[in-house]
């Protein structure tokens, strides 16, 4: 197994409020890695800084081997390789699921052919398997502002698969969704990743479902990582802890 | 307090208006006859001018479509420098206060404008309709660039997606609906607007009913009316179905 992330001494404040303290993390490729954590935690900060998306942090990180710059978004064909699923879904809402999807292919297509529609055979192919492995082909023609809220994360899943990416990192992948629905909606995207050999790191309020899903927790409170366990050795009290205890409390900096 | 001098205001600027205006009450009753008269005179229309109308509506279509043609090339441009989030704020600001300088002035005065700058015809009016038009529409585009949601651009950038794929698979989807509906609908409104801009000698059909209602004419000025409200309801008609179509 080879390292997927590597993020040492990661420090980060929006207008002077601290919102990542001191974050030492790295993650094997092929692993699926739960942040957990409270409102204002920092999950979302830290998914969005190993996207390269995030600016003006310190320390270093290095994503699929790659080193991120705290200034400078990274190349096209970098952002590509990691996937990113968005809480809200964040789908072209006029458009159908099927160019939803080959959305995802665009930071593997040449880009011009691309403005102009034109797309190569194995684009659509990609698009058409991921559409099957996903369930979503009977939709492939409907617009994606038709479809029901899960059915708009299945899109947003297949979109993320599409980009052939070596790691996926998922913000709240199924916060907008029932419990039952939640539960489909992981287990298609921890187990399409898996059969992938795709990194997964998703964050979420419910510990539950990060407990049936995750190899590996992470407790993330007031920006700073609490435990860092394998699903299994987190306990119920370490869980209730982390969203209802005293960070300074003794006993519950647990870091691997 | 301010309720009352709110009261005060409206109650005074309605007293000022009735009793200053030279409204005579008694020119109501000789109205009546002459109104008649009128509508009689305007019966049965003359409808052996039907190839000057087609000359007039045909006039007033080219007006109309080349007057949105070039309002829309402007207005992309000026849009483009009146939208928040692409400009800066002092470009955006000065572009906006320009935009509803010329949104203020009335279409019928710069009509009368074009036609002392370069004589009779339909020219005069594709250059006031394109003026007017594009004060509108530049800041029609501009909202709609504005309100194009942020997450799925994001989205794409993040997939990897250059800026001018977001361009086009991001940005261009969530605007285009709107574009496209407020370019028609301005159409429309040059369409109406163009119909009278005759009367000012800028060209198409209200040419025609203003030479004829001076000279007289009524059934034939009748002619070009019913011509005139056929293309209205028609043209309503075609908006309504688009508009249908991009939502």
């Amino acid at each position: 197994m080879t390292t997927a992330l590597t993020l040492s001494g990661i420090s980060h404040d929006f207008n002077g409020e601290v919102s990542l303290s001191d974050i030492n993390l790295s993650m094997e490729s092929g692993e699926c890695l739960a942040l957990i954590g409270p409102s204002g935690a920092g999950k979302s900060t830290l998914l969005t800084l190993l996207d390269g998306r995030l600016k003006g942090w310190s320390g270093t990180a290095s994503v699929l081997k790659k080193t991120l710059d705290a200034n400078k978004p990274p190349q096209r064909n970098t952002r590509a390789d990691t996937g990113f699923i968005f809480q809200d879904f964040a789908l072209v809402d006029r458009l159908t699921t099927y160019q939803n999807v080959m959305n995802g292919r665009l930071g593997r297509t040449k880009n011009w052919a691309s403005v102009f529609g034109h797309f190569s055979t194995q684009d659509h192919m990609i698009v058409g398997s991921i559409l099957r492995d996903t369930n979503l082909a009977e939709l492939a023609d409907r617009r994606v502002d038709q479809l029901s809220g899960g059915q708009r994360q299945r899109v947003a899943i297949a979109r993320c698969l599409a980009q052939e990416p070596k790691l996926i990192l998922a913000d709240e992948p199924v916060s907008n969704l029932d419990p039952a629905l939640a539960e489909k909606v992981l287990q298609l995207l921890t187990g399409e990743a898996r059969k992938r050999g795709i990194g997964v790191v998703f964050t979420s309020h419910q510990p539950e479902l990060s407990q049936r899903f995750a190899d590996r927790i992470v407790g993330l409170r007031d920006g700073r990582i609490q435990f860092d366990q394998p699903t299994h050795e987190v306990s119920e009290g370490t869980i209730e802890k982390l969203y209802f205890g005293s960070s300074t409390e003794p006993g519950l900096r647990v870091v691997k | 307090m301010h309720r009352t001098v709110t009261w005060l205001v409206v109650v005074g600027a309605i007293a000022w208006a009735a009793l200053t205006a030279d409204v005579e009450m008694a020119k109501f009753a000789k109205a009546g006859p002459r109104l008649w008269d009128f509508l009689s005179r305007m019966v049965p229309p003359d409808f052996t001018i039907w190839q000057d109308m087609l000359r007039g509506l045909a006039e007033t279509l080219q007006i109309a479509i080349l007057g949105t043609l070039f309002a829309v090339i402007l207005s992309v441009f000026f849009g483009v420098l009146a939208s928040e989030t692409l400009m800066q704020p002092y470009i955006w600001r000065s572009t906006r206060a320009l935009l509803a300088a010329i949104r203020a002035i009335p279409l019928i005065l710069v009509a009368m404008l074009m036609v002392g700058a370069v004589g009779l015809g339909p020219l005069p009016g594709i250059l006031a309709i394109t003026f007017h038009a594009t004060g509108m529409l530049s800041k029609f585009y501009a909202e709609a660039i504005d309100n194009v949601a942020a997450g799925p651009i994001t989205a794409l950038q993040s997939a990897g997606a250059s800026r001018q794929q977001q361009l086009r698979y991001g940005i261009w989807p969530q605007m285009a609906p709107v574009i496209l509906r407020d370019t028609v609908f301005r159409f429309e409104l040059n369409l109406r607007e163009s119909l009278v801009l005759g009367v000012v000698g800028a060209g198409g059909i209200g040419l025609y009913i203003q030479t004829y209602v001076r000279s007289f004419q009524y059934e034939k000025a009748a002619t070009a009316t019913l011509t005139v409200i056929i293309l209205v309801l028609l043209s309503e008609l075609a908006n309504g179905y688009l508009k249908k179509r991009v939502t």
